[in-house]
């Protein structure tokens, strides 16, 4: 696992966000290394010294929230990394079977700091926004990204929304670089309403969502639809398929996941978790519709040996580098670099049940 | 009754037979079923007695529901939007100039019997573009705008002047992904001509129209001349693998091969996607087989016969796949919106847009059938040149009937969110585009292909359906395309 958060030291008043440079700087933005040894590195800038629990080489480039007084730095953007996200809250309006990241009650507010390392944020940089539910505080989060594009027209950004809260008023905001350079990753676990209302846990949850996918498509917004896989909408994937198909054919992408052995999933995890490679008939039969009607699918979280030869175009190596994890045999794996490979907290004993390629 | 206009204005849905009459829904008879499809091209097979009702606007609510449930009933908001936007991707919206057909001679080594442009004999003088037209066409080309673009080399036989393809491919920009065919007879190839084709941006197209005997018959007869083709073919094949070489059969109607017979002489040769083609009413073809302007239902028959046949043989032999390449660009139409790329099936169909072709004297016609027409002497098509370009009254007058919109015959079938218009072809066949459009050779024909297509795809056959997934790119072997 790459650690995302450092033990830190610093004197500085206040969380500040910084990007560490190999070299002193004139950019006021930049901290420059004054020295690295043995796991720690120390750094000079605008908000004085501070020291990182870290070697310096591999933190060039990052884009840091120091936070002085829990003494601790996040790597908000990571130099080179292709899975950045920020997490707007912890807060969220569902509760879903399998959450992977369960709520929190109290919000704590950090856009603007988030604001500072985007732009600091290397061009064209993607730059993901998560939560908890992100549209919960809509209002500054639009905020935050039309200044932002209005400045950085380089910058994109998805964003995972559980797609209960856009209106007619807020989507006309979606206009110009926040049309074109924002996809909204939108889960949507069954076409039959209560199926998908029991596996996020609101009732009604169905209704709006497709009242917000309705207003997002007005807005002519990207969307990539997200549905984890689970024992719960195995057996309905098919309609599911077919409602993409009929309702939902502006969609960008449909990514099936597979299912993440954290939060709410791990003491959950033999009741909702399916065997692909003895269960892959659904999951065939809807990317067949999918493609039939010209929908892009997309499988995520499942290693290429658990899926069918004629299937594996379809899967996506998509497991964050720091927190992708293989088993000692995937080392022989002719189709490693292509692999998703395993969450790192998959469970121990399911991860060595792969066929090298 | 209300009038229609008011009937319009009322967005209130609630009535259900008043929904019957507002659903846009078309029937066509399915064997013993109708199909059903409404103007985003989504379909469903009905009973006959539902169709009546819907026709009536008597629906009843048992009705509503099931029609609602596949689809074909908007109710909510999310369902009213997604068929306005599935009905507009299936209408075709060109963008910037990115397909060129080039014919830099008309000179040709050949005279075929069916020869579509009025060919010009080898040593004939002035029949290339000239030192102008080149450097027109240098100009246009170097000025594309689009990202990808194809450049095809047509004749006369383009060969015959390395020279100027290599011209033309040296002005492309180096931002612009390139991919160009060469159009040949494969009479002859020598060292200028190998050059060319080992370039990796390059393919080769040709003609093969069956066994020897037979393509030697529809080729002047010459039987030396078609043997240095299959020569010239075997030895490119061995050198680039038939991945980079095409071949289109050109097919008389009233006396086409054995199924079988052509099939193996593309697949033989490791050809697996077959453009059935009639031969063209076109060119010297006006003259030498005028039959072949109403070749209808002889066509039609060899053409379902032959789908007939590679479906079987797929299924015999699953490790070979073959198709027949127009009927496949159909059944992606039904079921893709916005799969429109291909210029004689589409609607509307721009003219001069996307698409243009440059003649040995730099005029600029809509397509290569048009340039054909006005070689014969039928009528000037011509849009332009390629000097002074060709936003032209000539390219307005074509563009604005290049549409099946509004026609009676049309509006009325169920086939039009998958179908096109080809004026061309109209013009070329009846010298008017206003006849009753369901009299028009192009009518009958894509009945016929999509009465075909939908059969098959409702079709409990696995080896049908096989084919079909396979046609469609579909990763799984099984199962049925749609709901029963």
């Amino acid at each position: 696992m790459i650690a995302l958060h450092l033990p830190a030291r610093s004197d500085a008043d206040a969380p500040f966000v910084t990007r560490l440079a190999a070299a002193r700087s004139a950019d006021e933005a930049e901290s420059f290394c004054l020295s690295s040894a043995s796991g720690r590195s120390l750094w000079c800038g605008m908000h004085g010294l501070f020291e990182l629990d870290h070697a310096r080489e591999e933190l060039i480039g990052d884009i840091l929230l120091v936070d002085p007084g829990a003494g601790r730095a996040e790597r908000l953007i990571r130099a080179g990394s292709r899975h950045n996200s920020l997490l707007v809250t912890e807060q969220c309006d569902q509760l879903c079977l399998m959450c992977s990241q369960p709520p929190k009650k109290a919000h704590h507010d950090r856009f603007a700091h988030f604001e500072a390392a985007c732009r600091l944020a290397a061009s064209g940089s993607v730059i993901g926004l998560t939560g908890g539910e992100p549209t919960l505080h809509l209002e500054p989060l639009l905020a935050m990204l039309e200044r932002l594009l209005g400045d950085r027209p380089d910058l994109a950004f998805h964003i995972l929304s559980n797609g209960q809260h856009f209106d007619a008023e807020n989507v006309a905001r979606l206009t110009g670089r926040l049309r074109t350079n924002i996809v909204w990753g939108i889960p949507l676990y069954a076409a039959d309403a209560l199926l998908h209302d029991r596996i996020v846990g609101k009732p009604g949850a169905f209704e709006r969502l497709t009242e917000s996918l309705a207003h997002l498509l007005t807005a002519g917004a990207r969307i990539e639809l997200r549905t984890v896989l689970l024992r719960d909408n195995l057996g309905t994937l098919g309609g599911l398929a077919r409602f993409v198909a009929l309702y939902l054919s502006h969609i960008e992408q449909w990514s099936l996941m597979g299912l993440e052995n954290i939060g709410f999933a791990r003491r959950r995890w033999d009741d909702l978790h399916i065997d692909l490679r003895t269960e892959f008939a659904p999951v065939a039969a809807a990317l067949d519709q999918a493609s039939l009607h010209g929908i892009p699918a997309r499988l995520f979280n499942i290693p290429l040996c658990h899926i069918p030869p004629a299937f594996r175009s379809f899967a996506v190596a998509s497991i964050s580098d720091w927190k992708q994890r293989f088993a000692p045999a995937c080392g022989r794996c002719a189709a490693r670099s292509d692999c998703a490979g395993f969450f790192e907290w998959h469970p121990d004993h399911l991860v060595e049940e792969v066929v090298p390629l | 009754m209300e009038g229609g206009l008011e009937a319009a204005a009322r967005p209130e849905r609630t009535d259900v037979r008043q929904l019957g009459a507002d659903t846009s829904i078309r029937a066509r008879p399915c064997g013993d079923t109708t199909l059903l499809v409404d103007r985003a091209g989504r379909f469903i097979r009905g009973e006959p007695a539902l169709a009546a009702r819907i026709a009536e606007g008597a629906l009843t609510e048992a009705d509503a529901a099931w029609l609602r449930a596949r689809g074909l009933l908007p109710g909510s908001e999310l369902e009213r939007l997604a068929f306005t936007y599935a009905r507009e991707r299936r209408r075709a919206a060109p963008g910037p100039l990115d397909y060129l057909i080039l014919v830099p001679t008309l000179r040709c080594n050949l005279a075929c019997s069916y020869c579509q442009v009025s060919r010009a004999a080898e040593g004939a003088k002035g029949f290339d573009w000239s030192d102008a037209t080149l450097d027109a066409v240098r100009t246009r080309v170097a000025a594309l705008t689009a990202p990808a673009i194809k450049i095809e080399f047509q004749g006369g036989e383009p060969t015959l002047r390395t020279d100027l393809i290599a011209a033309v491919i040296d002005a492309v920009p180096r931002t612009v992904e390139a991919r160009f065919v060469i159009c040949t007879n494969l009479q002859r190839l020598d060292d200028d001509i190998l050059a060319l084709f080992d370039r990796d941006d390059v393919a080769i197209s040709t003609s093969l129209d069956g066994p020897l005997a037979l393509h030697a018959r529809q080729r002047q007869g010459d039987t030396p001349a078609a043997e240095r083709f299959h020569a010239n073919l075997r030895l490119l094949l061995a050198r680039y693998g038939p991945g980079k070489i095409s071949a289109l059969p050109t097919i008389n109607p009233h006396a086409p091969p054995d199924v079988d017979a052509l099939i193996d002489s593309f697949a033989r040769l490791g050809f697996d996607s077959i453009y059935l083609r009639p031969i063209n009413y076109q060119g010297f073809a006006r003259k030498r087989h005028p039959a072949s302007r109403d070749a209808g239902a002889d066509w039609r028959a060899y053409h379902a016969a032959f789908v007939r046949r590679l479906i079987a043989r797929n299924w015999a032999d699953r490790d070979k796949l073959l198709e027949e390449s127009y009927f496949s660009l159909l059944l992606r139409r039904i079921f893709r919106p916005g799969e429109d790329r291909h210029v004689d099936l589409r609607n509307p169909n721009p003219v001069g847009r996307d698409y243009i072709v440059i003649d040995h004297d730099g005029r600029a016609y809509p397509t290569d059938e048009a340039r054909m027409l006005t070689r014969s002497g039928v009528i000037d098509l011509a849009i332009g040149d390629v000097h002074h370009g060709w936003d032209t009254p000539a390219r307005a007058a074509l563009e604005a009937a290049a549409t099946n919109d509004g026609d009676p015959a049309c509006e009325a079938c169920a086939y039009q969110p998958f179908c096109g218009r080809d004026l061309i072809d109209d013009i070329a066949r009846y010298g008017r585009i206003d006849g009753p459009r369901g009299d028009t050779d192009f009518c009958r024909r894509h009945l016929h292909l999509f009465d075909l297509a939908f059969e098959l795809i409702h079709s409990p056959d696995p080896a049908v359906q096989y084919s079909l997934r396979r046609w469609l790119g579909l990763a799984g072997e099984t199962g049925a395309l749609v709901a029963p």
